[in-house]
């Protein structure tokens, strides 16, 4: 409702009662948030202007929105007082009135403001520094989008903060404060959105992409409807977002999840000062303890995750050299050097393509040996070896089959390798002392599926229960570290002798 | 000789094999090669036998139930093994020999020599004797036996806490393999050394060693004064 339309001039006058004269040479000073161009009357006696009452129209907007003037010290004794406003309000003559005054000394009114400004600044430099530096964290590895998320939300509480304290450092004319006020609704929109978003993924709960959806739609909606009321759509985007954090927290507590009971916490901490200090100091307080949490959770993840590619090196490490240990084991070398010293002791023609076998099976097993995957091809060139070698040793027939190989398909180095071992040392030769082994491979949409199979007499082993033996927590160990859990292994007997199945999952 | 060898690796067994049949010539009465443990198991219950051969990892299998079995048996067990690290385990529980792999004939001659000249061998680490009991194996610790007794084929184990066990090697075996810490100090019996009090004579020149725990146990003639010699 436009109180005093077409930026006409009117007069407010406001009775002041001084309590207590200025110190001499200190004046009192006055600061004013009052939308419109006036002119500042004491007692009467003109004491400032802030642009151009009543010429709005014709000359460009001029002065500002925050203003402090002094008063005159001889104006300032004991008693009452008037301050009057010659005023005109041409751009929002429904926003008739004073925001804002205060009186107290001149100088004091200048340097508390500017101290106030100076820890804010230090305090918004914080966040954007932070801010930058999760930036690159991100963009150092693109999969981090919590960190990407924590970046924009101190990026965004900078900007808030930058803007909230604007006023002292940039001269803002009142027809332009709707900027201002736009910029900060804004900005706790997407704050209102990224910190749920955050919790979400740091502590997922079922659905929680159709929850995040809806919680959008509802911040969309408070953002919408009364949206020229700043104030109040701010505290309804805070209240909302409290409560969803809230409650994802609280999910988080129930599963366990690290760091969820500090995140709750915090966030009943700040309903709580919500409850006993302004809306501005509580809004400050509670996103600073919110984001320090977000950054806490975050070093809990690095650090899992440090750990974990710790352990991961670990295990490559212990891998490769297990599989390194293969050919150097002494049930392997001690009894091969034994057969080989018996066969060129009594056949030295047949030692020698002994020899030359074991050769081929080292120099094979040395071109994978530091490789998580190799192709196939080289895999069964490594068993066809293998089998060459125990042929001497055993001296059974061993034959290999293969149907279905794409010799270009990778696996981890040794897997195949290692249920062939399984397969020679837990078999006994048919009647026609030959053993079988069939490798066969097919492709689905789904996985990929290696059937390893032996046609042997399996061995009764003396304990009932055949023990996982290390040569299967191999197989698993690599297929882990290159599929994650991706994968299932399956060890049976078959009427033929011995099943094994590798699926692999894409 | 009477001689089993329990090997999976067809080509060292028939290595095996033959350097036995070279060795025992014709003092080797029947020679038999066995590749799984279940078999074995059952062909050292059912048989005669003087010597075994034994491979400890048969078809992924470790052979500790077999070395239990086979040593608690009359006959001496002669370990042939790709893991020198259980030669300590083979030896505390008794066995005449360990032969690492790879190996050649002399080394298993030297094996064999320990079994046939009933030569003492200086064996420090044994620790256990495998009995049978009701059909299943125990361990009976060395520091718990005080003397033998010949029973015929069999030797009965007296023990600190006055039980007694029978074993079913022979006296003369358990010499060789106790002789560190034990003597034979009469064709019947084997004493721990370490538990004899007193060496004295009674009448009729009678040579009598009492021991710790007050039993009396005789002296050979011959041996006294080798005993006496030992014991001092």
């Amino acid at each position: 409702m436009a109180l005093v339309p077409d930026g006409q001039i009117f007069w407010s006058r406001t009775k002041i009662d001084i309590l207590k004269a200025p110190e001499t040479l200190k004046p009192y000073g006055l600061r004013l948030e009052v939308y419109g161009e006036y002119e500042v009357f004491w007692d009467g006696v003109l004491i400032g202007k802030n642009g151009n009452p009543g010429q709005e129209a014709d000359l460009p907007p001029e002065g500002k929105l925050w203003t402090t003037f002094t008063i005159p010290a001889h104006l300032t004794n004991a008693g009452e007082h008037v301050m009057a406003l010659r005023l005109s309000n041409y751009y929002y003559p429904d926003h008739i009135g004073n925001y804002g005054l205060k009186i107290d000394y001149y100088d004091d009114l200048l340097t508390d403001r500017l101290i106030q400004n100076s820890y804010m600044h230090i305090f918004a430099g914080a966040f954007l520094i932070t801010a930058i530096y999760f930036l690159f964290l991100f963009l150092g590895n693109k999969k981090e989008y919590p960190a990407l998320i924590f970046s924009i939300s101190c990026l965004l509480f900078f900007g808030l903060t930058m803007t909230h304290f604007v006023k002292t450092t940039v001269p803002i004319h009142y027809s332009l404060h709707v900027v201002r006020l736009e910029v900060i609704t804004s900005l706790m929109f997407g704050i209102s959105f990224l910190i749920p978003l955050y919790f979400s993924m740091q502590f997922p709960y079922p659905k929680w992409k159709l929850f995040l959806g809806i919680y959008a739609a509802i911040l969309l909606f408070i953002f919408s409807i009364e949206h020229h009321l700043f104030d109040l759509t701010i505290l309804n985007m805070t209240l909302s977002l409290l409560l969803f954090s809230l409650c994802i927290a609280v999910f988080g507590v129930y599963k366990k999840a690290k760091g969820a009971l500090l995140v709750l916490l915090t966030l009943l901490l700040c309903i709580f000062i919500r409850h006993y200090v302004s809306l501005n100091i509580s809004l400050f307080t509670g996103f600073s303890l919110i984001l320090l949490n977000m950054l806490y959770l975050l070093s809990l993840r690095i650090k899992e995750q440090r750990l974990a590619y710790e352990n991961s090196l670990v295990q490559s490490t212990r891998l490769r050299l297990e599989l390194l240990k293969k050919n150097i084991q002494p049930h392997f070398l001690m009894n091969t050097l034994t057969s080989l010293i018996d066969w060129i002791e009594e056949a030295p023609k047949k030692g020698v393509l002994f020899i030359e076998a074991l050769a081929k099976e080292f120099d094979l097993l040395n071109q994978i040996e530091n490789q998580t995957l190799i192709p196939v091809s080289q895999e069964i060139a490594l068993c066809r070896a293998h089998l060459e070698i125990m042929e001497y040793r055993k001296e059974v027939n061993y034959s290999w089959e293969e149907e279905g190989i794409n010799p270009e398909q990778k696996i981890p180095p040794g897997i195949l390798h290692t249920l062939l071992e399984n397969g020679i040392t837990h078999s006994l030769p048919l009647k026609d002392n030959s053993i079988k082994f069939k490798l066969h491979f097919e492709s689905s949409a789904d996985y990929d599926c290696y059937t390893f199979l032996t046609y042997a007499e399996i061995v009764k082993q003396a304990s009932a229960q055949r023990q996982e033996g290390t040569g299967l927590k191999y197989i698993k160990a690599r297929l882990t570290e290159s599929y994650h859990d991706q994968w299932e292994l399956t060890s049976e007997p078959a009427h033929h002798g011995w099943k094994n199945v590798i699926k692999i999952y894409r | 000789m009477n001689v089993l060898i329990v090997e999976d690796e067809l080509r060292i067994a028939k290595r095996i094999e033959r350097m036995t049949r070279d060795i025992f010539g014709s003092t080797l009465q029947s020679l038999k090669h066995i590749n799984t443990l279940h078999e074995a198991l059952r062909h050292i219950e059912n048989s005669e036998l003087d010597l075994v051969l034994l491979d400890l990892n048969l078809n992924g299998d470790n052979g500790f139930d077999l070395l239990t079995k086979a040593v608690s048996e009359s006959f001496h067990t002669i370990v042939i093994s790709a893991y020198k690290n259980q030669a300590i385990t083979a030896f505390e529980h008794g066995v005449l020999d360990f032969v690492p792999k790879p190996f050649n004939q002399d080394r298993l001659a030297q094996a064999f020599n320990r079994a046939t000249s009933k030569e003492k061998i200086e064996n420090s680490k044994i620790r256990f004797l495998g009995i049978k009991k009701k059909g299943r194996m125990q361990l009976v610790p060395i520091e718990d036996i005080i003397y033998i007794k010949g029973a015929g084929v069999y030797t009965e184990l007296f023990l600190t806490d006055g039980r007694k066990e029978l074993h079913d090697k022979s006296l003369e075996k358990l010499e060789q393999l106790l002789s560190y810490s034990f003597e034979r100090i009469h064709k019947s019996y084997l004493v721990k050394m370490s538990e004899i009090k007193e060496i004295n004579v009674s009448s009729g020149s009678k040579y009598m060693a009492e021991l710790k725990n007050g039993e009396r146990i005789p002296i050979g003639r011959t041996k006294y004064k080798d005993i006496k010699a030992k014991w001092l």
